[in-house]
C-alpha cells in the first residue's frame, strides 16, 4: 500500500482524527489517553458497520486484529490494502515471524505498545501518543488527536563535541571526514548508543546521529539517557541516503516531490522502511556512473569532497553545520 | 517495597483481563483506589457498578483504563505478579506509592521513569540491585529493556 490515509472515527461522544502514512505506526503514551477506546470503536464498527452508531471515514478499510492469537498469521494474511490495528496484548507483534509478515504485506499496521519492537525498523516520526483537546463537558463530544512523542533535540555546541554515528559505513565515512573538531565515533549498532552516551566524558557535548526511519525501537532509551545528561543533541534524519538526496547532488526526476511526500512513492510490500527506499533510489540513480555510484560500504570521493560535501552539510541543522566543514 | 523484574517473564498476570473477571466491588470504594481513579482516568466511583468518567460518561468498572485496572490489581493482590507494561508513565507515582504501602513485585517490559515520585526504593530483580533514586534506577533499568 502507498499514500497517506486520513482516518476519522466518530461516535456521539468521541472523535478521533489522524493520518497513517507508513507501514508501521506505533501508539503509546499515558494510561487512559484513549488507545483501547479507539480500538473498541474501530472493532465495533468493523463488526456492525454504521448500525453500530460509529462512523469511520477512511479511503481504505480499518480493521482491528482480534480472536485466536494462535491463528494470527492466517488472519493477518487475509487482510489486503488495509490499516490493521493491533493491541499490545498480542505477544506475536514482537516476533521475527511478525516482522517477516509486515515486510511482505500490502497493509499498514498500527501497533499499540510501549514495549520496543526490536525486530521491526520503524520510524521515530511514527510513534504517537493520543491527546484530547478542549475541556471535558460530558455529554459533549471529546476530540482526540495524535501527537509525535519523539523529536530531534537541539543543543548549543559551544565546547568539545563527541559525535556518535550509528552507521559504520558510508554515513560514518562522511561524518568522520566532515567533522572538523573533536571526535567522531561509529557506535556500530543502535543498541550501543546508551552505553556510549553514558560513558562519554563529562566535559564533552554529545551529538547522536541515527537513521530516524528505523530507530523507533531505540529512541526511548536514547532520549532518556540524553535528557539525563542534559548536553546531548539528537538528530534523526530519515537516513544518510536521504541526506544525500535532499542535498541535490544527485539529479533525479521528481526528486523534490518524492522527498516532500515519500508516502506517495513507497510501496509497503517492496520496502519495509523508508530508509531502504531511499538507499534503493540513490543506488539505482547512480548505478551507471562510476564517479557517483553509491556504495554503502565505500563512499565515493564525489560525496566527501568540495561543493558536494558542502551541499550535504547544508542539509544538517544549524548547530551541526557549525562543527562540520 | 516495589520490586521490578524487567523483560519477558512467565507466570505474570495480564492486569486488564484479570481485573475484568476477578475484581471485587468493594475495592472501588477504597479511598486510595478512588484517588488513583481520579488522577489517571478522570473518573469517580458512584457506588455499585457505576463509575462516572469525565470523558465517557457513566461506565462500568470493565471500561476503566487498562493501566488503572492493573494498578488496582497490583494494590489489592500483592501476592500476585502483574505485567505493569499496561501502565503508562502516569502510573509511575502510584506504583511507587503502592510500593511504600505493600511489598509488591511487578514485571515491566519498557522503561518507565520514576523521575517525579519523591523518595523511591526499588529492587531490580534481574540483578538483585536496590536503588533509592531516579538516576540510579534509570541506569540500571535501561540495561534490561
Amino acid at each position: 500500500m502507498k499514500n497517506k490515509h486520513h482516518v476519522v472515527v466518530e461516535s456521539k461522544r468521541l472523535k478521533y482524527e489522524f493520518d497513517i502514512k507508513r507501514n508501521i505506526t506505533v501508539i503509546q503514551g499515558d494510561s487512559a489517553s484513549g488507545k483501547t477506546t479507539l480500538l473498541d470503536l474501530l472493532g465495533t464498527h468493523s463488526r456492525y458497520g454504521k448500525e453500530s452508531g460509529i462512523s469511520v471515514q477512511s479511503d481504505v478499510p480499518c480493521v482491528v486484529f482480534g480472536g485466536d492469537a494462535s491463528l494470527w498469521k492466517i488472519i493477518l494474511e487475509a487482510y489486503q490494502d488495509s490499516i490493521v490495528f493491533i493491541d499490545e496484548d498480542y505477544p506475536f507483534i514482537y516476533s521475527k515471524d511478525f516482522a517477516e509478515l509486515v515486510q511482505a504485506s500490502s497493509n499498514y499496521f498500527v501497533l499499540i505498545t510501549r514495549q520496543p519492537l526490536y525486530n521491526l525498523p520503524y520510524s521515530v516520526q511514527e510513534i504517537y501518543g493520543i491527546r484530547t483537546t478542549g475541556k471535558y463537558h460530558y455529554p459533549e463530544q471529546v476530540y482526540h488527536e495524535f501527537y509525535r512523542i519523539y523529536d530531534d533535540s537541539n543543543e548549543t555546541l559551544d565546547k568539545e563535541v563527541l559525535v556518535l554515528v550509528e552507521d559504520s559505513k558510508s554515513g560514518y565515512q562522511f561524518f568522520s571526514k566532515a567533522f572538523k573538531q573533536g571526535e567522531c565515533v561509529s557506535v556500530e549498532g543502535n543498541s550501543q548508543f546508551v552505553g556510549k552516551i553514558e560513558n562519554a566524558e563529562e566535559n564533552k557535548k554529545v551529538v547522536v546521529i541515527a537513521d530516524g526511519a528505523a530507530f523507533g525501537a531505540y529512541v526511548a532509551k536514547v532520549t532518556t539517557i540524553a535528557k539525563s545528561r542534559k548536553d546531548v543533541m539528537l538528530y534523526f534524519p530519515e537516513s544518510f541516503e536521504w541526506l544525500i538526496l535532499k542535498s541535490g547532488v544527485i539529479g533525479i526526476k521528481d526528486l523534490d516531490d518524492i522527498l516532500a511526500e515519500p508516502e506517495k512513492y513507497i510501496e509497503s510490500r517492496e520496502f519495509l522502511s523508508w530508509e531502504r527506499y531511499f538507499t534503493d533510489l540513490l543506488m539505482t540513480a547512480t548505478a551507471d556512473d562510476s564517479i557517483k555510484k553509491y556504495d554503502k560500504s565505500q563512499l565515493k570521493p564525489y560525496y566527501i569532497e568540495g561543493k558536494n560535501k558542502d551541499a550535504i552539510i547544508a542539509v544538517l541543522p544549524e548547530e551541526l553545520r557549525k562543527i562540520m566543514g | 517495597m516495589l520490586r521490578i523484574f524487567f523483560g519477558e517473564k512467565e507466570d505474570v498476570m495480564h492486569g486488564p483481563s484479570w481485573f475484568r473477571f476477578n475484581y471485587d466491588e468493594e475495592w472501588l470504594a477504597d479511598p486510595f483506589v478512588e484517588e488513583m481513579m481520579t488522577d489517571i482516568d478522570k473518573s469517580h466511583y458512584k457506588g455499585g457498578q457505576l463509575i462516572e468518567s469525565d470523558v465517557l460518561g457513566p461506565i462500568p468498572p470493565e471500561k476503566l483504563s487498562g493501566g488503572l485496572q492493573t494498578l488496582i490489581c497490583i494494590y489489592k493482590r500483592p501476592d500476585l505478579v502483574f505485567n505493569a507494561t499496561s501502565c503508562g508513565e502516569n502510573c509511575a507515582k502510584w506504583l511507587a506509592e503502592i510500593g511504600r504501602r505493600e511489598d509488591i513485585t511487578i514485571n515491566l517490559r519498557y522503561y518507565m521513569p520514576f523521575d517525579d515520585c519523591n523518595d523511591i526504593e526499588i529492587e531490580i530483580l534481574n540483578d538483585n540491585i536496590k536503588v533509592t533514586n531516579a538516576k540510579d534506577y534509570m541506569h540500571e533499568a535501561l540495561k534490561y529493556v
